[in-house]
C-alpha cells in the first residue's frame, strides 16, 4: 500500500543558501555602520537631538541630560520641567539651585582628581574640564541659559552640546 | 590492428559541504552586531560661556585695537555685528533671516569676514530666550563649521597643541564660540 507521503526514497533538503545570502548582506551592513566613535552612547528616549553637520565626535558620556520633563545630572533627577521651564521655587538669580548643587559636588571632585594628574599643561591641573549636555531640541534657550548659569557658578565654563550628526 | 582504449571510470562521490558551523558563526556575529550597533551618530558642538577672572589678559596692551565679531540670534533673524574694541569702532550690522537660506547667506558673510580678519577666530553669540535649541544649533553650525568652499585659515600661532590647532583650522570657520548672553542677573 502506498504511503501518503510518497516514496520513502525521496529526500527533502532545505536550501540554506538564501538565508546565508541574507546573513552576509546583514553582516556587511552592520560592520559598515559599526560606530567607530570613541564613546558609544544611546540617546535618552525622552530626548530628540537637533541635527548638525559637525564632525566632532562625542568623547564622553553626557553629565547633564535635559529631557522634555526633567533635568538629570549624572543620571540623578535634580529638577522637573514644567511648561518648558523649571518651577520658580528652584530658581535663584536665573540659575537652578539643585543643578548648581549637584555640579558643585562634581566640580570639587574633578578638581581634586585633576590636581594629582601628571601633565605638561599647567591649565589642566585643578580645572573642572568641559561639561557634556544632552538636551531636547524643542527646549528654549532660556532653559539652556539657566543650566549654563548654574554650571558657571559651579566653575564649569566649557560645554559640549550634543547634536545628531547629519547623514550624508 | 585495433587498439582498444582502456577507459578509466572515475566514481564521483557526492560531497556535501557542512555549512552549519558557518551559519552558527554568522548568527552569533549578527546577534552581537545588532546588540552593539548604534544607529544614531552623535556629535558635539563645543562652546564656552563668559567667566570672571582676576588674572590679567595675556598679551593684551590697553591701547590695542582688536577686531571683534558677534552674532545676535532672535526667532526670526540672525544679525552679524563687526566692530573694533577702540575708536573708531566702525560698527557694521548685517541682518539675515533665521531660516535655512538665510543661514547659508550668514555663513557666506562670516566666511568673507574671516578672510579679511584671519587672526580673529572667536565669535560671541547672543541669543534671545525664546529661540529654541534646534534653531540655535543650526545657527551655531553656520557660525562654527567650515564648509568645502571655505578656505583653510592658518591655525592659531600660540596654540599649545599644534596638531589639534591644525585639525581645528580644517574643521572650523570660528573654533571659539562664546555664549555671550549667559550672565547672572
Amino acid at each position: 500500500m502506498a504511503s501518503v507521503g510518497g516514496s520513502s526514497k525521496d529526500t527533502l533538503t532545505l536550501n540554506l543558501y538564501p538565508m546565508l545570502d541574507i546573513f552576509s548582506i546583514l553582516i556587511c551592513f552592520l560592520l559598515m555602520s559599526f560606530s567607530s566613535d570613541p564613546v558609544s552612547h544611546d540617546v535618552d528616549a525622552g530626548v530628540e537631538l537637533p541635527e548638525s553637520s559637525t564632525i566632532v565626535a562625542l568623547d564622553e558620556v553626557p553629565t547633564i541630560v535635559v529631557t522634555k520633563t526633567e533635568i538629570r545630572v549624572n543620571d540623578k533627577k535634580v529638577a522637573d520641567i514644567q511648561a518648558g521651564d523649571v518651577p520658580e521655587k528652584e530658581r535663584t538669580q536665573g540659575a537652578i539651585y539643585p543643578v548648581f548643587d549637584e555640579l558643585k559636588k562634581l566640580a570639587d571632585a574633578t578638581k581634586r582628581l585633576s590636581k594629582n594628574i601628571r601633565t605638561d599643561d599647567p591649565n589642566a591641573k585643578g580645572s573642572t574640564g568641559a561639561l557634556t549636555m544632552e538636551m531636547d531640541k524643542g527646549h528654549r534657550f532660556k532653559l539652556m541659559k539657566r543650566i549654563m548659569l548654574s554650571a558657571q557658578q559651579a566653575e564649569f565654563v566649557q560645554f559640549k552640546l550634543m547634536v545628531q550628526k547629519e547623514l550624508h | 590492428m585495433s587498439r582498444k582504449k582502456k577507459r578509466h571510470r572515475i566514481d564521483y562521490k557526492e560531497i556535501e559541504l557542512n555549512i552549519m558551523p558557518f551559519i552558527d558563526i554568522f548568527s552569533m556575529l549578527n546577534t552581537f552586531l545588532l546588540f552593539t550597533a548604534v544607529f544614531l551618530s552623535v556629535g558635539v558642538l563645543e562652546v564656552q560661556i563668559p567667566f570672571l577672572s582676576n588674572s590679567p589678559p595675556p598679551d593684551d596692551p590697553k591701547d590695542s585695537r582688536v577686531f571683534q565679531l558677534s552674532v545676535d540670534v532672535t526667532k526670526d533673524q540672525v544679525e552679524v555685528q563687526t566692530s573694533y574694541t577702540r575708536p573708531p569702532e566702525q560698527l557694521q550690522k548685517f541682518p539675515f533671516p533665521n531660516n535655512p537660506e538665510g543661514r547659508k547667506l550668514l555663513h557666506q558673510k562670516l566666511s568673507d569676514v574671516r578672510k579679511k580678519n584671519a587672526d580673529t577666530d572667536k565669535a560671541t553669540v547672543y541669543s534671545d530666550d525664546d529661540v529654541n535649541w534646534e534653531s540655535l544649533s543650526a545657527v551655531l553650525d553656520s557660525v562654527m563649521l567650515r564648509i568645502e568652499s571655505d578656505p583653510v585659515f592658518p591655525p592659531v600661532k600660540d596654540a599649545k597643541n599644534k596638531d589639534r590647532a591644525e585639525l581645528d583650522a580644517k574643521t572650523f570657520l570660528y573654533p571659539k564660540i562664546v555664549m555671550g548672553s549667559v550672565m547672572l542677573k
